[in-house]
Formats: C-alpha cells, sequence, structure tokens
C-alpha cells in the first residue's frame, strides 16, 4: 500500500487515483469530526463536502514539514467548523436530526445511540474550545494524540492534559445529567 | 502518584481501549489505579459509543460523485487528447457531428466494439451523448445499468487477452457508472419517482445497447419490464440491478483460475469493485 506521502505527492500531479484513495481513507473521520463539533447531520454533510473541494483546490499548496496531510485536512475542517459556529451560533439548539445515528442500528438501539449523541453534545458545550477539539479528533475520528497535536498545534504532553482534563469534565458532567 | 504518572498510565489504557481491549483487561494491568481510572475509561467508552456516527449511504455516494466530478474538472486540461482545446459543448457537437457524418454503420460497429479496438472512443463517446440527450432519470439509470454490463463484458474480453492495464482503465468506468448509477437512483428517491412510473420513453436507435450485455441468468417473468426486456419503473431498474449484481461479479470471480497470472491482480479488483458496486446501487434501490 503506498504511504501517504507518496499519495499526496501523486495527488499534487493531478493523478486522479492517488487523490480518490486520499478522499476515501478520510472521508468517514472528517464526517464525524464535524458531525460532532455542529451537532447538525446536514450541516455536517455541506461542511464535509466543502472540506474536500477546498483541499482539492489547494492541495498543490501543501508542503511536507513534519505535518502530516491528516493533520492539514482536519485543519481545513477545523476552520470550516470555526466559522461555521461563530456565524450560526443560534444554531446549537438546533435538534438532532434523527438520521445523526450510526446506520444499521435497530430502531430501539438507534433510539438510544440518539439519546447517547445528544447528551454527549450537551456535555460537550460545558468544555473548552480545545478540550472538545481533542474530543472529537480522539474519540470521534480516533487520530492519534501525535495527529491531534499536528492538527491543533500544541505538543502532545499539552494535548494528554487536555484530553484528560476534558474526561474528568464530562464525567462529571454526565453524572450531573444522570442524577 | 504524581498526576503526571496517574496521566500517562490513564493514556495507555484509553489507547489500549481504542485498539479494542476491554475495560476489565485495561483495569487488571493497574490494580492500584483501577479505582480511579475506572470512571473515566467509562466514561471515554460511552464518549466513543456515542460519537460512532456513520454518514448516510446516499449522502457518500453523492459526495463521491460531486468530488469525482470536481476532480475530473480539476485534471481534464492534462486528460484530453482530443478535444481538450474545445469547450464542452463544441465537444458534444463534434461527438454528435462525427456520428451523425460516420452515419448508423459506423455507430453501430463502434457499440460491439471493444477497447483494444479503433472504435472504441466512438463507443465510449456515444454513450456519453447518449446519456447527454436522455432527460428522465429512471432512462439514464437503465442506461447507466446497461453501459456497466459493457464494462464487466470489456473486462472480460481484456483478462482473457491478459492485458492488466486495459482491465484497471474499464474498472474505473465500471466504477464511475455504478456511482453515477448510485446518484440517478438516489436522485429518482428524493424526487419521488418510485412504483408509479409511467412506461419508459426508449430513445429510437436505443437497440444498439443490448447486444453486449453479459449473460443473465436472474428470471423475473417479465415484471417491471417493457419492450426489449427494458425496466419500465424502479422496480423492474431493481430487477435488472439484481440480475447484474448477481451476475457479473461471479462470472469474473469464475475466470480467475483461467487468466494470466499477470492479470489476477487486476481482475481482483475488478471484482471488488462490481461487488460494492452493485451493493450499493442496491442498498440505495432498497
Amino acid at each position: 500500500m503506498p504511504s501517504e506521502e507518496s499519495l499526496v505527492r501523486r495527488a499534487q500531479k493531478n493523478d486522479q487515483e492517488a487523490f480518490a484513495q486520499l478522499y476515501e481513507e478520510h472521508f468517514d473521520k472528517i464526517y464525524r469530526y464535524l458531525a460532532l463539533r455542529v451537532g447538525n447531520e446536514m450541516e455536517a454533510e455541506d461542511m464535509t463536502q466543502q472540506v474536500f473541494l477546498k483541499a482539492l483546490q489547494s492541495i498543490s499548496s501543501f508542503r511536507w514539514k513534519g505535518v502530516p496531510f491528516s493533520a492539514w485536512l482536519f485543519r481545513i475542517a477545523h476552520n470550516q467548523a470555526v466559522d461555521h459556529l461563530r456565524k450560526k451560533k443560534k444554531r446549537s439548539s438546533v435538534p438532532l436530526d434523527d438520521s445523526l445515528v450510526a446506520s444499521g442500528d435497530s430502531p430501539h438501539a438507534a433510539t438510544e445511540l440518539k439519546m447517547d449523541i445528544e447528551r454527549l453534545l450537551k456535555a460537550t458545550k460545558r468544555l473548552t474550545e480545545a478540550q472538545r477539539e481533542v474530543i472529537s479528533l480522539r474519540f470521534s475520528s480516533e487520530l492519534s494524540i501525535a495527529q491531534v497535536a499536528k492538527v491543533m498545534g500544541k505538543s502532545e504532553g499539552a494535548i494528554k492534559a487536555l484530553q484528560h482534563s476534558a474526561v474528568v469534565a464530562l464525567r462529571r458532567t454526565m453524572l450531573v445529567t444522570e442524577q | 502518584m504524581k498526576q503526571k504518572e496517574f496521566d500517562n498510565i490513564f493514556d495507555e489504557c484509553l489507547e489500549r481501549i481504542l485498539d479494542g481491549e476491554t475495560l476489565e483487561q485495561c483495569l487488571a494491568r493497574y490494580p492500584e489505579q483501577a479505582a480511579e481510572l475506572k470512571p473515566l475509561l467509562e466514561t471515554v467508552l460511552a464518549v466513543k459509543e456515542a460519537s460512532a456516527v456513520e454518514p448516510r449511504p446516499e449522502f457518500k455516494a453523492r459526495a463521491r460523485y460531486q468530488f469525482r466530478s470536481a476532480l475530473q474538472e480539476k485534471v481534464a486540461p492534462q486528460r484530453r487528447p482530443f478535444f481538450g482545446w474545445l469547450p464542452r459543448w463544441a465537444t458534444a457537437l463534434a461527438i454528435v457531428l462525427v456520428v451523425l457524418l460516420a452515419g448508423g454503420g459506423t455507430v453501430a460497429a463502434a457499440s460491439n466494439s471493444m477497447p483494444d479496438s479503433i472504435l472504441y472512443p466512438v463507443k465510449l463517446a456515444t454513450e456519453n451523448v447518449q446519456l447527454a440527450l436522455t432527460t428522465s432519470d429512471l432512462d439514464k439509470a437503465r442506461l447507466c445499468a446497461n453501459f456497466a454490463d459493457r464494462r464487466v463484458t470489456e473486462i472480460i474480453y481484456m483478462a482473457e487477452r491478459g492485458d492488466a492495464r486495459r482491465v484497471e482503465e474499464i474498472t474505473e468506468r465500471l466504477d464511475d457508472r455504478l456511482e453515477t448509477l448510485v446518484v440517478l437512483v438516489s436522485e429518482l428517491e428524493a424526487n419521488g419517482a418510485g412504483e408509479a412510473e409511467a412506461m419508459l420513453s426508449l430513445p429510437d436507435g436505443d437497440a444498439d445497447v443490448a447486444p453486449t450485455e453479459p449473460p443473465a441468468v436472474v428470471e423475473d417473468g417479465g415484471r417491471g419490464r417493457g419492450r426489449h426486456g427494458q425496466p419500465r419503473n424502479r422496480a423492474g431498474l431493481k430487477l435488472v440491478v439484481a440480475g447484474s449484481a448477481a451476475n457479473n461479479p461471479a462470472v469474473l470471480r469464475a475466470m480467475l483460475k483461467d487468466v494470466p497470472q499477470s492479470v489476477r491482480g487486476a481482475l481482483m479488483e475488478a471484482i471488488e469493485v462490481s461487488e460494492e458496486g452493485y451493493a450499493r446501487v442496491l442498498a440505495t434501490l432498497e
């Protein structure tokens, strides 16, 4: 399997196959990240498409300087999410779409999962922006500590600390909600 | 214990849990910290489970199609060998003129040509013109299903001749056709074109689509089909696609043992693309 670096170099030379492979590898992760950040299915879908179209337009400007391609892509997604949330602050109260659940679940399981996501979204609102970012990147998009550090431009130690404090805060908030 | 040390243990357990280890296994590694670790790791598990949202298959298919279209737009200047200097409308016009000037005989001959033939580009151009001139999404979907069958026939032909490069190229075209089919079916769904869809208006001269279809074994008793056995409505289209989904990957798989070793990789890729592609179309038709 070709390395990410060779795929990116080929994509920068307009190799369609390489572009398509990069797209397939990152699509679901970017979608999950945005879905958790914005909490709305339609908006997450639109933004996911925008992320890849922006990447397509600007991939020639990407340079390997110790920053992996995935970090660059998530950076685009992060900027999209920040812009979107800044412009549409009031949207945070829009109820979660019914279909923002894992596909293939039974109706009962889907309802439970929806409640879990709603609870999670509510709980993450009490986190700081940096904590929310870490939670989305780590648990939703399944990036490693090192990758999250690259995306956020922080040290790995700082990401570990943020992750710990975010989990503690989530635990506290979810306990309060349960009671 | 220092906070930093606990953070490291927590992070190690978290990595293990994200890799699939159970909570109990993690806690057993650090019995002294188990009481403090347990609630945090339970939270991690809950967060991970709650955030496991997946994009809708129809959205994925549409997004993939749009991305590939954008991709082709981007690389088009490098990839257009014949008509690259012409604007799109002029390209279409040129193709129509070539088809008209060359006469029906050339077009008919091209429709049966294989990728190693000089007429093959005419076959592909004719397909694109047919799609461009077709207005109904259902008609377009039916054409795409038919063109996908043609690609499978061409893969078989080139695999038998040991041409791995062409098998790969046609596999890409098969993938494109099946992706387009998913998008068209999604749009049918969105526009409410369902069981009540009227008879298809088959364009004249459409009979040239049929001859290169691979062998079909699915019996449907003619339900949902019009003249020439073409699907009249969404149910008919589903039957046709189900037949191709059952037959095409199976025919390709059956060839594996007979083709040269050098083609097997490309053929495996074609099998995978056809299986996944047809599965996506059928899932969208459900």
